[in-house]
């Protein structure tokens, strides 16, 4: 269910921002990040088999979900919390693993919940900061640069 | 290691004084001096912020060996896009099935079981 109004692509600032409406409890869309059994029966899209889902649920705690493709080759995703707040808000960092096992490049991701009388709506953000300490920097610095990249590219 | 070039990317846009020249250099070609004027910055700083711009694919440098004018390299940054829109699908499609569990859940009648 997606809504084409809110969904963006944010060029600008170099961010994904994804809103969904989910006819469920914001506690429960909420369990869908912090409880693995939960993780593991959205978390691989179709075609992806979720082998393992495990989440260390604490600030700074480790995530990870190792996944296989349809064409059999294993994937692996993981990251650690910078922020939880209750039924409200998750930021993590992303990254995909590497082949040796080592985090690839690292985006973060910021997950909001909203109740809208029986529904929740969910915001998801990632952005390619690398770490969130540089995350303001980089939202001021960002917009100005690129109005002129764009303008030279020639699309918005 | 080699990074990847996206990481490199990244790496290289992550900074105010590289995204200032690469800003300047959508405007057209300039030289290493022409980019250093509005930069409280060193020449042998700039040239090391060109060098990272360059080893990312971002800026390319001139074969003239006298002025070696910097010019920006659009695929780059293209490819910047191509990243977003991988991972947009990668999330509509978790989400999708995120939309589909839950009614499912809430309706309890999972096909195969809870703490699968």
């Amino acid at each position: 269910m997606t809504d084409p109004a809110t969904d963006r692509h944010d060029a600008r600032q170099r961010a994904l921002t994804i809103t969904r409406v989910f006819e469920a409890p914001r506690a429960l869309v909420y369990q869908m990040w912090t409880e693995p059994h939960h993780m593991k029966r959205w978390w691989g899209p179709r075609g992806y088999t979720t082998l393992s889902a495990q989440v260390d649920m604490r600030l700074g705690g480790f995530w990870r979900v190792h996944s296989r493709k349809y064409d059999g080759t294993e994937v692996a995703e993981q990251g650690v919390f910078r922020q939880i707040v209750e039924a409200e808000r998750l930021v993590f960092t992303h990254a995909w693993e590497e082949d040796d096992g080592s985090p690839g490049h690292e985006t973060l991701v910021t997950v909001t919940f909203a109740s809208d009388g029986d529904k929740t709506i969910m915001v998801f953000h990632q952005a390619e900061f690398l770490t969130i300490e540089t995350r303001d920097g980089h939202l001021q610095g960002w917009g100005e640069s690129f109005d002129m990249l764009k303008e030279y590219l020639g699309n918005a | 290691m080699q990074a990847d070039p996206l990481t490199m990317t990244f790496a290289a846009l992550a900074d105010p004084t590289r995204r200032a020249i690469l800003a300047r250099l959508a405007t057209g070609e300039a030289t290493v001096t022409e980019l250093a004027e509005p930069f409280e910055i060193s020449g042998p700083a700039i040239s090391r912020h060109l060098k990272v711009l360059a080893h990312a694919g971002l800026i390319s440098r001139g074969r003239d060996a006298q002025w070696r004018p910097c010019r920006l390299e659009v695929d780059r940054l293209q490819g910047v896009d191509q990243w977003l829109q991988h991972y947009r699908q990668l999330w509509d499609g978790r989400f999708d099935q995120m939309d589909d569990y839950l009614r499912a859940l809430q309706k309890g009648r999972t096909n195969d079981g809870p703490g699968n």
